[in-house]
């Protein structure tokens, strides 16, 4: 029997029988679109929620400290350190921080402020925004201006009000623009607090800012082990880590990572499920095609059909089904991997879509010969003369 | 041994002792029993008997359906049985043409798809085959139904395709089982008057099981078979 023969009668077949093969050839569409959804936006769905802070409670973030010990000299992080801590693979970002009490005046009254100075990516590591006016950005730190964004607890005691962009204060003698209040701190301390450029504190305190804290973000919650371990060693390359202070938060980390596990585990098994039952609804629609098509088999051994024309026709009917239900699924697929990637506000690497396609149809091809081996081979052993006789 | 009154034919086929027993539980059950056969080129053999007399198991081992449990099976000289199951499906789609009882064609199909099939399995090129198609169909006057659904036939039209899907092949021997058994008394003679028109360009045998006296009438000769012995000439 010829190819081209063999695949339009099988073809012919199944778009025939099409109502009967309905279900299986879903429940396949259904796995594949699945499984394509799921490797081509499962990172960017990941990232998005190693994003969330909120979400997953800060756990991506490593608190690093240099503590004050009696017996060692007060340090800071140098800014070699903080290059060489950026390069580690799986940190997404650092953002170097300084804690200081800043005496100022309010309304002729002198006050001691808690200030934080904080680096430009100190807002995006902590995925706080704005509640009212803005936050300073890269130009502010980067020229030194007095700017400054105050807590909500803060602004509401200074003021009265949180919209306070555009008010002035008085820090150490000199006089800062407020330009916002700053949303999403999770720290009664920090809503109390005046937030100023790093580079503006170092300049302009009387008192010398003391950099000792380093916040490292690491891109997933699988990078935070690797990276933990990585970053007394670069400190210790560039400066003396002997008061380092590393802290993550473990438990929360491997709570979330249970959940996640947990999440991705069943996500994957009700796909594999979807497949297994896939594979098996092919399994047993062809044997009773086969029993159902006993007297046409009969038929066409009689008008000279070879046992492997039967089975290639058969196996090939099982091909079609299933690589009819994959084309279906890599649509389907394609159209969920565009939703979500409006969801989550991303595209995917068409290159990884493209290989979930070949990997999608190698499955299909391999679950078609696997589930439709045994029956065609039954079909092909067929005895004629029962096979004719069959009622 | 049955065989014609004239000798000068050629022997298409020569069966001698052919016996089938089927084992059982209870005892074997002996179908065929010695049988003798020859059959020429050109002439119409109706094998004619009660229901379980063996007639429809003697067609079986003729096409090579099924496998006699002993006796030899000449086909122009050469010992058929010894071919392998892939040379018998060979020998069948080349020299063989069947048409059953049931009126078996292929459901959900065309009269043309069921007359492809066989040309598909002796690899005809596709441009070969509708002219071929059209040519067995109009040897049963059906021409006009080339692409009729075979639900939608007739029980003779449905027949008369069989027939003719027996001859796409053009095959030295064509055997039928009962092929007018579920046609009325018109159209099961329509059927016979193709068989003889078929006969008679002298290159086709055709062998008929049948237990219609007025169809074996029709026939060259006629065999009658009783519990699995063929009886002589009549």
């Amino acid at each position: 029997m010829r190819f081209d023969d063999l695949v339009r009668v099988s073809l012919r077949q199944v778009v025939r029988h099409r109502r009967r093969y309905i279900g299986v050839v879903l429940a396949i569409a259904i796995g594949v679109a699945g499984f394509i959804s799921i490797i081509t936006m499962g990172q960017d769905v990941k990232k998005n929620f190693n994003e969330d802070l909120a979400f997953i409670g800060g756990v991506t973030i490593i608190r690093n400290v240099l503590e004050f010990r009696p017996q060692h000299p007060l340090t800071e992080f140098h800014p070699d350190t903080v290059k060489a801590i950026q390069k580690i693979p799986g940190v997404a970002m650092a953002s170097l921080v300084g804690f200081e009490q800043i005496k100022g005046f309010w309304k002729g009254q002198p006050e001691f402020f808690s200030v934080v100075a904080v680096d430009e990516n100190f807002w995006k590591m902590r995925g706080l925004e704005p509640r009212t006016g803005a936050l300073f950005g890269p130009l502010a730190v980067k020229e030194h201006q007095r700017l400054a964004v105050l807590g909500p607890r803060l602004a509401q005691r200074l003021f009265g009000t949180i919209d306070v962009a555009g008010r002035t204060l008085e820090l150490d003698n000199d006089i800062y623009q407020v330009v916002g209040v700053v949303e999403g701190l999770r720290d009664i301390n920090m809503e109390k607090s005046i937030y100023v450029p790093l580079t503006t504190a170092s300049d302009r305190f009387s008192k010398k800012l003391i950099t000792d804290r380093l916040y490292v973000r690491c891109a997933t919650w699988d990078d935070v082990p690797a990276v933990a371990k990585a970053i007394p060693k670069v400190v210790q390359a560039h400066q003396s880590a002997k008061n380092l202070l590393v802290e993550v938060s473990w438990e929360n980390l491997t709570h979330v990572k249970r959940v996640a596990f947990w999440i991705e585990f069943f996500i994957y098994l009700a796909f594999a499920a979807t497949l297994i039952l896939g594979g098996m609804g092919i399994w047993n629609i062809m044997m009773a095609a086969v029993r159902t098509r006993t007297r046409e088999i009969g038929l066409k051994k009689a008008m000279g059909a070879e046992d492997r024309d039967i089975l290639s026709q058969f196996l090939t009917e099982a091909l079609c089904l299933s690589l009819v239900a994959a084309l279906i699924g890599v649509v389907l697929g394609r159209i969920l991997v565009e939703l979500l990637g409006l969801w989550v506000g991303m595209r995917p690497p068409e290159e990884l879509f493209f290989t979930c396609l070949v990997i999608s149809l190698i499955f299909a091809v391999a679950l078609g010969v696997g589930a439709g081996l045994y029956p065609s081979i039954q079909a092909a052993r067929m005895e004629v003369v029962s096979a004719t006789r069959y009622e | 041994m049955n065989k014609p009154s004239s000798s000068s034919q050629t022997s298409l086929i020569q069966v001698t002792d052919l016996t089938k027993i089927y084992p059982n539980g209870a005892g074997p059950i002996q179908v065929l029993r010695e049988v003798d056969l020859e059959v020429y080129t050109g002439e119409m053999v109706a094998v004619m008997g009660p229901s379980g007399s063996g007639k429809s198991t003697l067609l079986y081992i003729l096409g090579l359906l099924q496998a006699p449990t002993s006796g030899s099976y000449l086909w122009e000289g050469v010992d058929i049985l010894s071919l392998d199951r892939t040379q018998q499906a060979e020998f069948r789609r080349r020299r063989l043409g069947f048409v059953f009882q049931a009126c078996d064609l292929l459901e959900n199909s065309n009269v043309y798809e069921n007359l492809e099939f066989p040309l598909i399995y002796e690899g005809v090129e596709r441009q070969e085959r509708p002219p071929r198609i059209l040519e067995a169909l109009q040897k049963v006057n059906l021409g006009h139904r080339l692409y009729h659904s075979a639900n939608l036939l007739s029980g003779g039209e449905r027949q008369r395709v069989a027939v003719a899907r027996a001859l796409v092949n053009r095959p030295q021997l064509i055997l039928a089982d009962e092929p007018t058994g579920q046609l009325d008394r018109r159209h099961g003679h329509l059927i016979m008057e193709h068989f003889e028109e078929i006969i008679t360009h002298g290159d086709t045998a055709v062998i008929i099981v049948t237990h219609d006296p007025d169809i074996a009438a029709r026939c060259s000769r006629v065999c009658p078979m009783e519990d699995g012995v063929l009886h002589g000439l009549k």
